[in-house]
């Protein structure tokens, strides 16, 4: 059944990417002030928000484990925090290569880049701390307390350097330049969008099922290590 | 205007890049996962039947 | 026992131990030297340059020495099973976990006493005439990396890579505190007045501080025990 749903999932997700890589190639023409870079737009913005929800989506799987003390939740939750981090990556490269071209600049220290510059290092020390840790029972028990550390301090981090920033401005980001899209141009985002939380949604699922088949490997050594 | 078009293809192999390095590391820790559990299965198997010490 | 009779006993019984030996405290002062020195390298001492990295400097100074005092805080306790006699005693993990943060709070808290007025000999700077609200700067940002570094020593006491895990996942977590406690300090040591906008920062670092404190200490437990 989950092989079916993982199946129609990447199917549709190739589609809607498909599709839209020829709305965005040939219907949406080049942005006034940005050129063709700005296409990149259509990348940017949707893994940027997908990277975000795994925070707190992972959050929300970590306190289950904490009350149910099922490790399925815990692989639930490193799933969510392993794609969003290969998300954050995307997210982080592609709005360097856009503001290489913008602004003439491979990175500026501006609040909504540093602040996903930071939520990809808290990514990273949750990974770090998983692979740190061998019994199963501790490892999910220590990363559910560390994504919850994680997911407060995120909320806090963004409004904080954002505070920051606007305190001493630096280059004026808009990535909405003019306040706003023309309808046609901003329709391809949301579809990406969507394309992008079914791939999520793939990626998470065939790491679930990874992360049971550990859980199978681990119990069968503990019993043949009873004999 | 070039440089544009340059970048804005490079920006799309990353994007694309990242992702097809992510399913690819997926795939092979899927196969090295699966001989695990070959192997643990069979070392169960071994340790049932083995004759009684 | 009430709960703050038994913390205090813990971070008595750290102090105590730390009073004795001084070895912590000795590393992460002379650490905090060497930092400074190094710093004095990169940048020219006495510049102006200095006067708009003062607090950010002094702050870099403060986060790094206080991973040595924070890495020990648990470390000590794995010799001779004593993290799981203290598991097992009556104080709970709540308990135990703000004993210990009181008594690392202390430790860093002279260590940065005591460097600051080195700072401001190296570097050239005049000692600022509203001290008493850096010191309370300094007490509302300590407090922020008290907590989370001891609740993250708690985490990886038992780790093979302690030492680099620990830096790796407390350094992250406190940039907002950091933020503000570098804005603040570099106002308050540069001599200039204190904007409305900066005030929002005082409360940042009390909202960090009550926010983490009220976190950790009701997940301590499960870090502790499971």
């Amino acid at each position: 059944m989950r092989l079916k749903i993982i199946l129609a999932l990447s199917v549709l997700s190739g589609l809607i990417l498909s599709w839209n890589l020829h709305t965005m190639f040939l219907k949406v023409p080049d942005e006034l002030n940005q050129g063709a870079i700005f296409r990149i737009i259509y990348f940017h913005v949707p893994s940027a928000i997908t990277s975000f929800a795994g925070f707190f989506l992972a959050m929300f799987c970590s306190v289950g484990y904490l009350i149910k003390k099922d490790l399925r939740f815990d692989s639930v939750a490193a799933s969510i925090t392993e794609v969003s981090f290969a998300f954050t990556t995307i997210t982080l490269i592609t709005g360097s290569i856009w503001g290489r071209i913008i602004w003439g600049i491979w990175w500026t220290w501006d609040y909504r880049l540093t602040s996903f510059f930071i939520c990809w290092l808290l990514y990273v020390g949750y990974l770090m701390l998983r692979r740190a840790i061998d019994d199963p029972t501790t490892r999910a028990r220590l990363c559910a307390v560390l994504s919850i550390f994680a997911c407060v301090d995120v909320v806090i981090v963004w409004k904080s350097i954002e505070w920051f920033r606007t305190q001493h401005p630096g280059p004026v980001l808009s990535i909405r330049s003019g306040g706003g899209m023309a309808p046609g141009m901003e329709a391809p985002i949301w579809w990406n969008f969507l394309a992008l939380i079914m791939l999520a949604t793939v990626l998470v699922l065939i790491r679930m099922r990874q992360e049971a088949m550990q859980r199978e490997i681990d119990t069968m050594r503990r019993y043949a290590h009873a004999f | 205007m070039d440089q544009n078009y340059t970048f804005m293809f490079y920006g799309f192999l990353v994007a694309w890049l990242v992702v097809i390095i992510y399913v690819i590391s997926i795939a092979l820790r899927e196969r090295k996962l699966r001989a695990e559990l070959d192997r643990v299965k069979r070392m169960v198997d071994d340790r049932e039947h083995e004759p009684k010490r | 026992m009430t709960f703050l009779q038994q913390a205090l006993a813990i971070a008595g019984k750290d102090l105590r131990s730390e009073i004795r030996s001084k070895e912590t405290v000795n590393a992460s002062l002379s650490f905090a030297l060497v930092i400074l020195m190094l710093f004095s390298f990169a940048f020219d001492p006495g510049s102006d340059q200095v006067r708009e990295i003062s607090g950010g400097l002094l702050w870099l100074v403060y986060a790094f020495a206080g991973t040595l005092i924070l890495n020990r805080s648990f470390a000590r306790e794995l010799v001779n099973d004593c993290l799981d006699a203290l598991i097992s005693s009556p104080a709970s993990g709540a308990q135990l976990f703000f004993g210990k943060c009181l008594a690392n709070y202390l430790l860093l808290m002279v260590v940065e006493c005591v460097s600051f007025p080195v700072f401001i000999i190296f570097y050239n700077a005049r000692w600022p005439a509203r001290w008493g609200l850096l010191f309370l700067v300094m007490l509302l940002g300590t407090w922020g990396i008290t907590v989370i570094g001891t609740l993250f020593s708690a985490m990886t006491v038992n780790l093979r890579l302690r030492e680099l895990m620990l830096p790796t996942l407390v350094y992250p977590m406190l940039i907002p505190a950091l933020l503000g406690a570098i804005r603040l300090s570099t106002v308050l040591i540069a001599g200039d007045p204190l904007e409305t906008d900066d005030q929002i920062w005082f409360k940042l670092l009390a909202g960090f501080d009550v926010i983490f404190t009220a976190l950790s200490l009701a997940l301590v437990e499960i870090v502790l025990v499971g």
